[in-house]
């Protein structure tokens, strides 16, 4: 038997074992044996896949919601049932969100920092790429990220710099907290908006310290 | 030798006076609109107050404090674009406007400014407002959304009716008295949340903060379903409920409540990671 005529077997040998002559050809074969097992150990892991655990729908509608007041979706989109994204939920169970929640703070952040250049020419224009690599990463609660924007606030008015300071520092707190609680109950609704207001409140910090108001 | 010192004070007084007013702008722009016009007013530094006209018509009148600030207008049919303009060497001393602006009852208007305060009052068309530290407040507002954004501003709505209310403030003081509507959301880090009002009929009410109480006063009369949740903190109330037994949390004595209160009829969550919540009864 050729390795050929065995791969097109295949589909049955994992299912049914297959017959003494394919059995045979895999003794004396590596290459198809080394593809069986790989085979078998990713039907294995796929099932621990499916039993990971999924964001709750409010925390995509949500971010839907967000993206939608934000500008970023504009028109209802009706085929929508559970997620803006649902390759991640598939994929990565409940820790994908971090991603769209961090990608809705750089969005919205680069969103509102193009969106009105506005008639004001007091900012340099290198100033939006400065600014930029001010937003936090994905995923975490970049205490650099804060001193760039607490950096860029000092530049523009000293006098801000304290309220921006200590809100930052409040909020930081809170998502903290608010992520304690998500691993903790990681299936818990109110736990993962509870997280979802505390990303909320940063991004608006952000939104306020880099773009019009003190532009 | 008083007398002298006397009058070089009234003379030093009347100078600066004289220089202020000098300084001082003061210009009016008047725009024709149709039925729900646009307005939106960008200011860096200084107040906005907005209050209906009595006819289709948007009149702005701006001060400026100096001449590192003008103002920019335009108008694109039915939507008018009013904005603060700094020139080179302005600070936030010197480039403060002020703004009082009439529009249209039904008109939207949008009002941003750092420092404040924004003032809106007895529209009915949306209201948009957002100030890092502004004062705000929104006043007899009714069929309408009204979403607020402040950092440390204090926040007062007063008198909102059937409105669609989302309210983000970082560590400002939220104060809501008789609003309701089908949607009423607050959210803070550590402000203090206060509500005084009877939740309508069926809406939605959605109060959350980090580490800010929440005070919520109700008439013997109110309907709710209401659910209060402290994580770290203590909650209290003082309103005869009937109990629920099935919740989203694990309800705690001390930390957690849920009840109806009547007939039910809006729905109202309060949560808080540190704070304290207290329900009670108007007296």
């Amino acid at each position: 038997m050729t390795c050929a005529e065995f791969q097109r077997e295949l589909p049955d040998f994992l299912e049914e074992g297959g017959a003494s002559e394919l059995r045979a050809h895999l003794n004396v074969c590596p290459i198809c044996s080394g593809l069986v097992a790989s085979l078998q150990s990713i039907a294995s892991e796929a099932r621990f896949l499916q039993d990971s655990a999924e964001p709750s729908p409010r925390v995509w509608n949500s971010i839907e919601i967000a993206l939608r007041r934000e500008g970023l979706i504009r028109q209802p989109q009706p085929q929508v049932h559970r997620s803006l994204f649902p390759f991640l939920t598939r994929r990565w169970g409940y820790a994908a969100w971090f991603a769209p929640v961090a990608a809705l703070l750089l969005v919205g952040s680069a969103f509102f920092l193009y969106q009105r250049p506005g008639k004001n020419h007091k900012i340099a224009d290198n100033s939006h790429v400065q600014v930029m690599s001010a937003i936090p990463s994905i995923g975490t609660v970049s205490d650099a990220s804060d001193e760039q924007l607490l950096q860029e606030v000092s530049a523009r008015a000293p006098m801000m710099r304290t309220a921006y300071e200590s809100n930052l520092r409040d909020v930081n707190a809170y998502i903290r907290d608010a992520q304690d609680s998500v691993n903790a109950n990681p299936n818990d609704e109110e736990a993962q908006q509870a997280l979802m207001d505390a990303y909320g409140q940063k991004s608006m910090i952000y939104e306020m310290a880099l773009d019009r108001s003190l532009q | 030798m008083e007398r002298s010192y006397q009058f070089t004070l009234t003379v030093a007084v009347l100078l600066a006076l004289t220089a202020l007013a000098v300084a001082q702008t003061k210009k009016e722009y008047r725009f024709n609109v149709g039925a729900k016009a646009t307005v939106s007013i960008i200011n860096q530094y200084g107040a906005v107050i907005v209050r209906p006209s009595t006819g289709n018509y948007v009149l702005v009148n701006a001060t400026a404090y100096s001449d590192k600030v003008e103002v920019d207008q335009t108008q694109s049919g039915n939507r008018i674009d009013v904005q603060s303009h700094l020139f080179d060497g302005a600070t936030p001393e010197n480039s403060r406007v002020d703004y009082e602006v009439q529009v249209p009852a039904d008109a939207s208007v949008t009002l941003r400014s750092t420092t404040g305060p924004l003032r809106a009052e007895k529209l009915h068309g949306d209201v948009e407002m957002e100030g890092s530290t502004a004062t705000v407040e929104v006043r007899d507002i009714s069929d309408s959304h009204v979403h607020v954004k402040t950092m440390n501003g204090p926040v007062t709505l007063n008198n909102i009716r059937d409105g669609h209310v989302e309210i983000d403030s970082v560590s400002g003081d939220v104060s809501l008295i008789s609003v309701s509507g089908p949607l009423v959301r607050v959210s803070s880090t550590s402000g203090t949340i206060r509500y005084d009002g009877d939740f309508g009929y069926a809406g939605e009410y959605r109060f959350n903060s980090h580490s800010g109480d929440i005070d919520a006063t109700i008439p013997a009369d109110a309907s709710v379903d209401v659910k209060a949740q402290s994580v770290k903190g203590k909650v209290q109330d003082d309103v005869p409920m009937q109990p629920k037994t099935h919740t989203s949390f694990l309800a705690r004595e001390g930390s957690s409540f849920a009840g109806t209160i009547n007939k039910a009829a809006s729905s109202v969550w309060l949560r808080t990671f540190s704070g304290r919540i207290h329900l009670k009864k108007r007296q």
